[in-house]
């Protein structure tokens, strides 16, 4: 599959249609962050369809849907874009597990941004759990991945 | 022939377009100043509004497995489970219904007293019917969205109760929905009096759990565990009489000038789906006889307390 511009926009939808469910309780805790995921995705593997604008667009919406503070996850997924694009040619080098490695690493980025935004805003110090959607985040990677939709894509693998 | 200047311009090796860095300047600046101009100047508000009255359709969408689940559910509820919720809800009407006929010779023995007194009556503020669309996006914050909107001339500021107690507030109303903010959330204080004693204060949210504090009491405070909090009435949101929260802890430590004290909600958020919604107190009471049935609805759902010796002002 050639990634074009519909792909990802429909498979942005998509995960935004995710991060809309009615998560509650527990599940909303531990809801990873779908739409950074497949930004991530598209970031990694067509950075010349999918930028930081496409980010920081993506980030507003959430901004909307969440009811925060515009511009604020906005601005956390724009740097975050922004870390993976910088080491976007080495990492489709890497295999399987520094990648997840890195994607990790960027999830907490993401997070810990958020959260400093949030502190700044004017909001209180949540507990370690505010760290949980990395954990699911890159469980969910692991099995995109892993069902041969690598980042390498259709040239190098098959 | 080549035009002499030609080999020195290099093509671009890949076509990028300007460099990450210069794009997360741009789009960092952009963000900053939209955080800025919302959060001090309150200027997006009408921006906030129109966006999410496209995104509707999109919540709609996400919000329908769970309805269908729960219509189904509905549909497959079984006979003798509604014969029970039927008796069950009979009996609490007939006892509702004794209280409420107490409660209405009492309102107007009140008024009366009033009238002697030569005070200002209370106006009885209408309720409405809402329900909880969902919990909030964020976790970390303490809202719920329910299905009224600026359509359903919600404002914000709005008490919000259900029948056990004080739920919060609408702080933010969108054309079809609207954010209630909990009593849990930081951000929001309600004025509160002891039932047993008429003690005022504040309860705060904690904000971290679903928990509110009693700060700035002194160590020698008259309030036990098992106290009873209801609105005092004096913030002009929430009528008097509510029932906020009920104290499960009372910590005197001799370290401190005050006592710490941890109360919990009475109302349920997580059980119900239907909320009532307060109007806002009218500025100047208007005389108004006939009371609405929505009135009486909702001094039925408020469990107005027996009646303590109502402070009638001096």
């Amino acid at each position: 599959m050639r990634p074009n511009l519909s792909t990802i926009y429909l498979t942005l939808l998509a995960a935004l249609l995710c991060q809309l469910l009615p998560w509650s309780g527990i599940a909303l805790t531990m809801r990873p962050d779908f739409v950074l995921l497949v930004l991530l995705y598209w970031l990694l593997r067509a950075p010349h369809l999918c930028n930081i604008g496409t980010a920081w667009f993506a980030g507003l919406v959430i901004d909307l849907a969440t009811g925060g503070l515009f511009g604020q996850a906005a601005l956390a997924y724009a740097l975050t874009a922004f870390f993976a694009l910088i080491y976007q040619r080495r990492l489709t080098l890497f295999n399987i597990w520094q990648q997840a490695a890195y994607v990790f690493a960027l999830l907490v980025f993401n997070q810990g941004t958020l959260l400093i935004l949030k502190m700044f805003a004017g909001g209180e110090s949540p507990g370690w759990g505010y760290f949980y959607p990395c954990i699911t985040g890159i469980m969910l990677w692991l099995a995109v991945i892993f069902t041969r939709l690598g980042i390498q894509g259709h040239t190098d693998q098959d | 022939m080549p035009r002499p200047l030609e080999p020195q311009h290099s093509p671009a090796f890949f076509v990028r377009g300007p460099s990450p860095f210069a794009r997360l300047i741009f789009f960092a600046a952009v963000s900053l100043t939209l955080m800025a101009t919302d959060s001090r100047l309150h200027y997006l508000v009408e921006v906030r509004q129109g966006f999410s009255a496209l995104m509707h359709p999109l919540q709609v969408l996400a919000n329908a497995p769970s309805d269908l689940m729960h219509d189904a559910n509905e549909y497959l509820t079984t006979h003798s489970t509604l014969l029970k919720q039927n008796s069950r809800l009979t009996e609490q009407a007939l006892l509702q219904s004794a209280e409420l006929q107490r409660f209405r010779s009492l309102e107007q023995e009140n008024e009366h007293l009033r009238n002697l007194l030569g005070a200002a009556r209370n106006s009885p503020q209408n309720a409405r019917l809402g329900e909880i669309l969902h919990i909030g996006r964020d976790p970390f914050t303490h809202r719920v969205v329910i299905n009224l909107g600026s359509r359903h001339e919600v404002i914000a500021g709005q008490a919000v109760i259900d029948a056990d107690g004080v739920i919060g507030q609408v702080t933010r109303v969108y054309p079809f929905t609207s954010e209630v903010t909990l009593i849990t959330d930081r951000e929001l204080s309600v004025p509160i009096q002891v039932e047993r004693n008429s003690l005022r204060a504040i309860a705060f949210g904690h904000g971290r759990d679903t928990m509110l504090d009693l700060p700035y009491l002194p160590a020698n405070v008259d309030i036990r565990q098992g106290d009873r909090l209801v609105t005092s009435g004096i913030d002009g949101v929430y009528p008097m009489g509510l029932a906020v929260a009920v104290v499960v802890k009372v910590e005197r430590n001799p370290n401190s000038p005050f006592a710490h004290i941890v109360c919990k909600p009475l109302a349920g958020i997580e059980n119900h789906k239907q909320v009532l919604l307060l109007d806002m107190p009218k500025p100047e009471p208007v005389v108004n006889q006939k009371k609405t049935a929505a009135s009486a609805a909702t001094s039925a759902s408020q469990k107005t307390p027996a009646p303590k010796t109502p402070t009638a002002p001096q």
